[in-house]
């Protein structure tokens, strides 16, 4: 469990860990073959392939050459292996440039320069400024006299800010050449891949300070592929190397993921195999019997008399070759091409790119487009997705006193010049502690505004000592909480500790002021802050500062303990005032959570914030109708019986409400009740989540988001999950589909995801149009390959009903090949262009997705449309074959080609038939197709040596070809156009009548639009819909009161904010 | 087809372009077909078009029928079944007995002209249920061996028919050329010989690059088991007609192949009279054997499967074009009345 690391100990630790070669390979040259074979194989599809392509080996049983088989299977095999082989080949050569890399080590007491590869643990490495970590490092000395310096995490958790580390205290005042001497133990967990926590322990051996163990955190560490920054010189003990640092247990190739869509294929194929068994079960035994019945008459088949032992099986395994058509070896191949078309297409869009930043749209995972048309619940974050993630400073209270009003930013000033005047000697404290905040919630800018008002000095180091203490992360937790303390010594203001608290522990007269305030605040959707402080006295300090030490060096449950010591300080505050800082929400937010709400996709809101700020938030982005329409419930309770309750109760509404359908019910639950709810009464809870549209989730942490998420999985539907920062990053994984936004909180969550995107309103087209198109496409795509094969499958089952059942394939091996791989590919390729719909349509009636989501275009029963199809195709294309082409014309190369020409013209109508939109490519690929077929015909016809030769010059020549050809497809096209055309007219389904209404110009309007807007235009209009609310954007004409202390606050429990319906009537 | 409204996308692709680019430089290269803004064609199946196309399918199959039939109806062709008949009253129990045995096989036909037949009148032999594409059959062949003289040995996918018990190599090899056809037709027309002209009845192609003009047959038919004809060991394969024609195997168990040509005019009501020899052996599995003498016409044979197709085809077209005009009459259906979009439905019902 532990790893002791012995500091400077050249020889003890060599064998027992590992060196620092890194690699992130995933194969060897010599293992490449058997393993990437392996992988490969371990999907169905290709053992069928492998298998079939096997048994075209024994030329007895083959009715075809091998090579049609072998051909598109080694074709495909091989793209995907080098593509493999060049990846990781790209991965050697990086591995083997950072393993080579030249760093200073300490050798026995000198600074040695060898490879990064040699590096063990337990060695003193040198950095200089800029250089990368080559492993994790516990800081031991730098050229800061503090003991400082800073490193670039971007490449280990995307934040780009510099972060700040510090050497254990126990190094303090180490002279730098003692520092090549110093020996030691560290006490540290294995190697894990929490890059946020390190908790170990240091003692170092005399001559240093000795019988003294040091706490340590990850404060003290430098972590691999960091950089050194603006610091001159840094040492470090290695404590983790090679693949066992933070950021190598952290790698790992991500399970593939599986779309709907695929799984549906994957089903369907399952059920073409089945049937594929069954028919040539019967079509065996159907042979056999044949064989001994009639074949034997057969004077000049020549059967012999006695045949071998497997003879009854000859007959079974030809017609499981000849089917072995059924199922497309070319959809593979083709999906593929499509999703990364898809995934082009929205890399390409030019309407997903944050016009401020320029950030496009990027989808890492090119494999599942589909699943954003069938995305059943999203599940957002709020700071930063739907919100900025700026936080302006809007209002505050001091003492009772509120200022700031609707006209924003500038009133910082204004507080400044009001306080000095007012409160001059509460000025101090309270700018010193808005300054901490401002250093973690990033917005110094205004802060520095009051302090160059104030003439505050304050020294910037405090901040970084302070820092030092806690990740940013934590710290914006605690105080966005208002939960935690923090402490600070600032001399020269005599004071030793300040505090933050929640508000609402402390009672007294004036504290209801303030929690006015906060509840103020909060409705309109501020963050609110609330600012105490206390003065310690220097033995009582000294008395928590060990404590803290104490409870910061366990190694078990360290979290829990300091929070426990933070709390014993958390009493008797003074109440300095209330800051309330504003998080505007994003542009488009309310309408792009309208329309997907309207597309039938449920909305849960998992945030960190306090509820009544999120229920403000989600009210105001259109989460929850306002009332009466919409309905709050409220989960809570702090024990099992109080949550219990408040669950049935919320339970039995929602039940009431749902058989309704009237209303529009949300129900609210913070991370204390959820965790209660997800441990003991996980069933009720699963059903309300079910029932349920939406769910605000306060208060709840990274690892609830995921359980969330699991839970939703469980249940079946398709998630997504969208996220910005490091805390959504679990959430996004465990999701279907991850979306993270290219935010100010770093790149870590839009890395970790499917997709990224700039801003949130994007979302909407992403699913709406991309999600949609790629579904509806996939679909078409797929069950059309299942057609074209089927069809030709039909054909050769037909003839050997005619051929004694003996198992003769009717075509040769390159028209079979060519109408897998090129004839039926080609005419489908550009499909991937089809829109069924315009996208401003499907924007007007976001309805529409829930085709896509609840899978009404791939389905058994379209599936079995399609199959019907191509048993009737098949039958057409036979019959008129055998009877136009019969007695003297019956010759066998002659009525093959005219089969397969009469397959390719009716599919070109089949295909032609289901294209919804026309584009040149389209048009091009289609008939362009069937010049090709006739082109590779006549080249194919006139090579001598071939078996076709001639024929399809002399077909050509034919009248009665060509007369047969349009029969076939007038035969095989009237009647789908017949019955299409009645559907179409008189049971259309609902996409059917968009069309129609969208393409006759008709009236499009339905009771349940959103006016439609120029593109153009959308950047700047402030929507219209009655439920926004525009307290949160900047409306300079505002007709809400200036927030003042006699105003009313009613309670979160009360559902209806006083001023949302202020704003409705203004509206 | 009805290219509805493309002045729509267009507009709406054309707003979009105006704008775009000059937001940000940073932007995806714009293109319309990145931005899948490509001008579209997107026809709907209204009344209309789908009646105006069942008519006009109607209109142009029924004339095409009409005309195919008429084609069909022009060839005379005459069809004698003999398999049964040339078989002598005694021995008809034991067809197959008879068909192996050493008696002569000669037997006469009388044929009767019912119609004015011009030249070329061709005269094939119709074999019905032999099975030219059974897999064992169809294989048995080596397309190497008879092109070309140096390929003598290449009889790897003829067996039974690729040796001699001695090993050399026969030449057709083969279940096909072993199983040639064999009965033979002489013509007489008031006791005068009429010529059959056997020249030509093959595949140019087959004979100039199928069948090599070096290649004579070996070893054909001189094993212990003896199939169907002899071949005249004299004569490059290229030369073997009767061969050639065999040899492009049917794709079907009921075929015709060419026997001959008649270059003379026959008059109705004339008589024929045939002398054939009844060598072939379809009685071990029950197959009939036809002669077969026709004219032909553009569409080839008589054949009346297309023209009858193509009259029902129109005329199913019609009767749809006329069901659904009268549908769209009585029972008019506006396309696109968004009050049946369910959803529109459901928030009317409240």
């Amino acid at each position: 469990m532990k790893r002791y690391v012995y500091i400077n100990d050249d020889n003890l630790a060599k064998d027992i860990y590992c060196d620092n070669r890194i690699s992130n390979r995933k194969y060897t040259i010599l293992n490449f073959l058997p393993k990437n074979l392996w992988e490969q194989f371990s999907r169905f599809m290709n053992q069928y392939f492998l298998l079939i392509a096997c048994l075209q080996l024994w030329s007895l049983i083959t009715p075809v050459n091998p090579a049609s088989t072998w051909g598109p299977l080694i074709l495909i095999f091989a793209v995907s292996s080098s593509k493999e082989a060049w990846d990781d080949y790209n991965r050697y050569l990086l591995d083997k440039k950072a393993n080579e890399k030249e760093i200073w080590i300490v050798r026995q007491g000198i600074r040695k320069l060898i490879q990064a590869q040699d590096i063990c643990i337990g060695n003193i490495v040198w950095l200089r400024e800029n250089d990368e970590v080559p492993c994790d490092l516990l800081l031991l000395g730098t050229a800061d006299p503090q003991g400082f310096c800073y490193v670039e995490t971007a490449a280990l958790d995307g934040e780009t800010d510099l972060k700040t580390r510090s050497i254990p205290s126990a190094c303090m005042g180490i002279d730098v050449d003692l520092l090549h001497k110093i020996k030691g133990v560290i006490e540290c967990p294995s190697p894990n891949k929490d890059i946020r926590r390190f908790d170990a322990n240091m003692r170092l051996f005399p001559p240093f300070l000795d019988n003294d163990i040091f706490p340590l955190t990850i404060k003290n560490t430098l972590l691999q592929s960091c950089y050194l920054r603006n610091t001159e010189w840094a040492c470090g003990v290695a404590v983790y190397t090679g693949n066992q640092t933070k950021l190598g247990m952290c790698r790992g190739i991500a399970e593939p993921k599986l779309t709907a869509v695929d799984a549906m294929i994957d089903k369907l194929t399952g059920a073409v195999f089945v049937f594929q068994i069954v028919v040539v079960i019967v079509l065996g035994i159907a042979g056999n019997v044949f064989k001994d019945k009639q074949g034997r008459k057969l004077w000049y088949v020549q059967y012999p008399k006695e045949g071998p032992w497997y003879e009854l099986l000859v007959i079974p395994l030809r017609f499981e070759l000849l089917c072995s058509i059924m199922i497309p070896i070319s959809i593979k191949v083709s999906l593929d091409l499509a999703k990364s078309l898809y995934a082009k297409f929205i890399d390409w869009d030019v309407e997903m790119v944050d016009p401020e930043t320029g950030i496009r749209s990027n989808a890492a995972n090119q494999a599942i487009s589909e699943d954003l048309g069938q995305v059943e619940y999203i599940l957002t974050d709020k700071t930063g997705t739907l919100t900025e993630n700026k936080m302006i400073f809007k209002r505050c209270c001091i003492s009772g006193r509120f200022y700031g009003n609707e006209s924003g930013d500038a009133l910082t000033a204004k507080v400044g010049q009001f306080h000095t005047r007012h409160y001059p000697k509460m000025k101090k404290p309270l700018y010193v502690l808005l300054l901490v905040c401002a250093w973690f919630w990033r917005i110094k800018t205004e802060i520095f505004l009051i302090l160059t008002s104030m003439h505050l000095q304050c020294n910037m180091k405090y901040l970084t000592l302070w820092s030092s203490h806690l990740t940013g992360k934590e710290c914006l937790w605690w105080l966005g909480n208002a939960k935690a303390g923090n402490f600070s010594s600032c001399q020269k203001e005599q004071m030793k500790l300040f505090f933050l608290l929640p508000i609402l522990i402390v009672s007294g007269q004036q504290v209801r002021t303030f929690a006015e305030a906060v509840e103020q605040y909060a409705q309109m959707g501020l963050r609110t802050l609330c600012l105490a402080w206390r003065k310690l006295e220097e033995d009582e300090y000294q008395e928590w500062t060990s404590m803290f030490k104490e409870a910061n060096s366990t190694l078990v449950d360290r979290e829990r303990r300091v929070a426990e010591v933070c709390q014993r300080l958390e009493r008797d505050f003074e109440i300095l005032g209330v800051a309330a800082i504003e998080d505007r929400l994003q542009e488009g937010v309310p309408e792009t959570i309208e329309i997907l709400r309207k597309a039938g996709i449920n909305f849960w809101m998992l945030t960190g914030d306090k509820m009544s700020t999120a229920i403000q938030i989600a009210l105001s982005c259109n989460f929850v109708s306002p009332e009466p329409k919409g309905q709050i419930l409220i989960i809570d309770g702090k024990t099992e019986d109080e949550v219990c309750r408040s669950l049935d109760r919320v339970l039995l509404t929602t039940r009431i409400t749902e058989s309704e359908s009237k209303q529009d019910v949300a129900f609210v639950v913070d991370g204390w009740a959820l965790e209660i709810a997800l441990k003991h009464y996980r069933k009720p809870f699963t059903e309300l989540a079910i029932l349920s549209r939406t769910a605000i989730c306060c208060r709840v942490t990274p690892s609830q988001k995921a359980q969330l998420v699991e839970l939703l999985k469980l249940c079946d539907y398709r998630t997504l999950a969208i996220g910005d920062g490091g805390n959504d990053v679990r959430m996004i994984q465990q999701a279907d589909i991850g979306v993270g936004i290219s935010g100010r909180e770093g790149l870590q969550a839009a890395r970790a995801a499917d997709y990224s995107i700039g801003k949130f309103r994007f979302l909407k087209r992403l699913i709406l149009v991309h999600g949609r198109y790629s579904y509806n496409r996939t679909a078409f795509l797929s069950q059309y390959s299942f057609y074209k094969s089927f069809l030709i499958c039909f054909i050769q089952i037909f003839f050997s009903f005619i051929s004694g059942v003996s198992g003769t394939s009717l075509f040769n091996t390159v028209s079979l090949m060519a109408y897998n791989v090129f004839y039926t590919s080609v005419p489908v390729l550009f499909s991937v262009l089809d829109k069924d719909l315009s996208e401003r349509t499907v924007m007007q009636h976001p309805q529409i997705l829930f085709d896509c989501q609840s899978g009404r275009l791939l389905n058994p029963s379209t599936f079995a449309g399609w199959f019907g199809r191509s048993l009737f195709h098949a039958i057409v294309v036979f019959v008129i074959t055998i009877h136009s082409y019969a007695f003297e014309k019956s010759v066998m190369e002659e009525v093959a080609m005219v089969a397969v020409s009469g397959c390719i013209w009716l599919q070109a109508f089949v295909v032609a038939l289901e294209t919804n939109s026309f584009t040149i490519f389209q048009h091009l690929a289609i008939w362009g197709n069937l010049v090709g077929f006739y082109a590779i015909n006549w080249i194919v016809s006139s090579i001598p040596t071939s078996g076709m030769y001639t024929i399809m010059f002399r077909l050509c020549e034919q009248p009665s070809y060509w007369i047969t050809m349009i029969l076939i497809v007038a035969t095989g096209m009237c009647p789908v156009l017949a019955l299409k055309y009645l559907r179409y007219t008189y049971r259309p389904s609902r996409i059917n009548l968009l069309q129609q209404s969208e393409r006759l110009g008709g009236p499009i309007l339905s009771s349940g639009i959103i006016e439609p807007k120029s593109r153009s235009s959308l950047d700047k209009d402030i929507p219209t819909d009655s439920v926004y609310e525009p307290l949160l954007s900047e409306s300079p004409s505002a007709t809400r009161r200036s927030a003042g202390p006699t105003q009313r606050l009613d309670s979160v429990q009360s559902q209806s904010p006083p001023h949302s319906t202020h704003t409705r009537k203004d509206n | 087809m009805n290219a509805s409204n493309p002045s729509s996308s267009a507009a709406g692709a054309g707003s979009a372009d105006s704008t775009a680019p000059r937001r940000n430089s940073k932007r995806p290269k714009y293109s319309r077909f990145t931005q899948q803004e490509l001008p579209a064609c997107k026809p709907i199946l209204t009344p209309k078009w789908v009646i105006g196309t069942f008519l006009l399918v109607s209109v142009i199959f029924i004339p095409i029928g009409v005309v195919s039939l008429f084609a069909s109806q022009d060839v005379v062709e005459i069809v004698d079944r003999y398999e049964t008949d040339c078989i002598p009253e005694p021995s008809r129990n034991d067809k197959v007995g008879f068909i192996q045995s050493n008696q002569s096989k000669t037997c006469q036909r009388t044929l009767r002209i019912p119609k004015h037949m011009k030249q070329p009148i061709y005269v094939y032999y119709q074999l019905d249920n032999f099975y030219q594409n059974h897999r064992r059959y169809v294989k048995s062949r080596s397309d190497q061996q008879l092109r070309n003289n140096g390929s003598l040995q290449e009889t790897d996918a003829c067996k039974p028919e690729d040796t001699t018990p001695g090993g050399a190599p026969i030449v057709p090899c083969g279940l096909i050329a072993w199983s040639l056809f064999n009965d033979t037709y002489d013509f007489t027309r008031n006791n005068q010989i009429l010529n059959v002209n056997k020249r030509g009845i093959s595949w140019k192609s087959d004979r100039e690059h199928k069948f090599g003009k070096d290649v004579f047959p070996r070893n054909f038919q001189n094993g212990t088991l003896k199939g169907g004809a002899t071949l005249n060991p004299n004569l490059t394969l290229s030369e073997q007609e009767d061969l050639i024609v065999w040899m492009r195997t049917a794709a079907l168990p009921t075929f015709r192949k060419l026997y001959g040509k008649i270059e003379v005019d026959l008059q109705r009501d004339e008589l024929i009279n045939v002398t054939l020899e009844n060598n072939y052996n379809t009685y071990s599995f029950g197959g009939k054997k036809k002669l077969v003498l026709s004219t032909t016409s553009w569409l080839g044979g008589k054949n009346d499967f297309v023209g009858i197709a193509y009259l029902t085809v129109g005329g199913l077209c019609f009767f749809l074009a006329l069901v659904f005009l009268l549908i769209y009459l009585i029972k008019p259906r506006q396309l696109g009345d968004p009050s049946y979009l369910s959803w529109n439905r459901n928030s009317s019902g409240h």
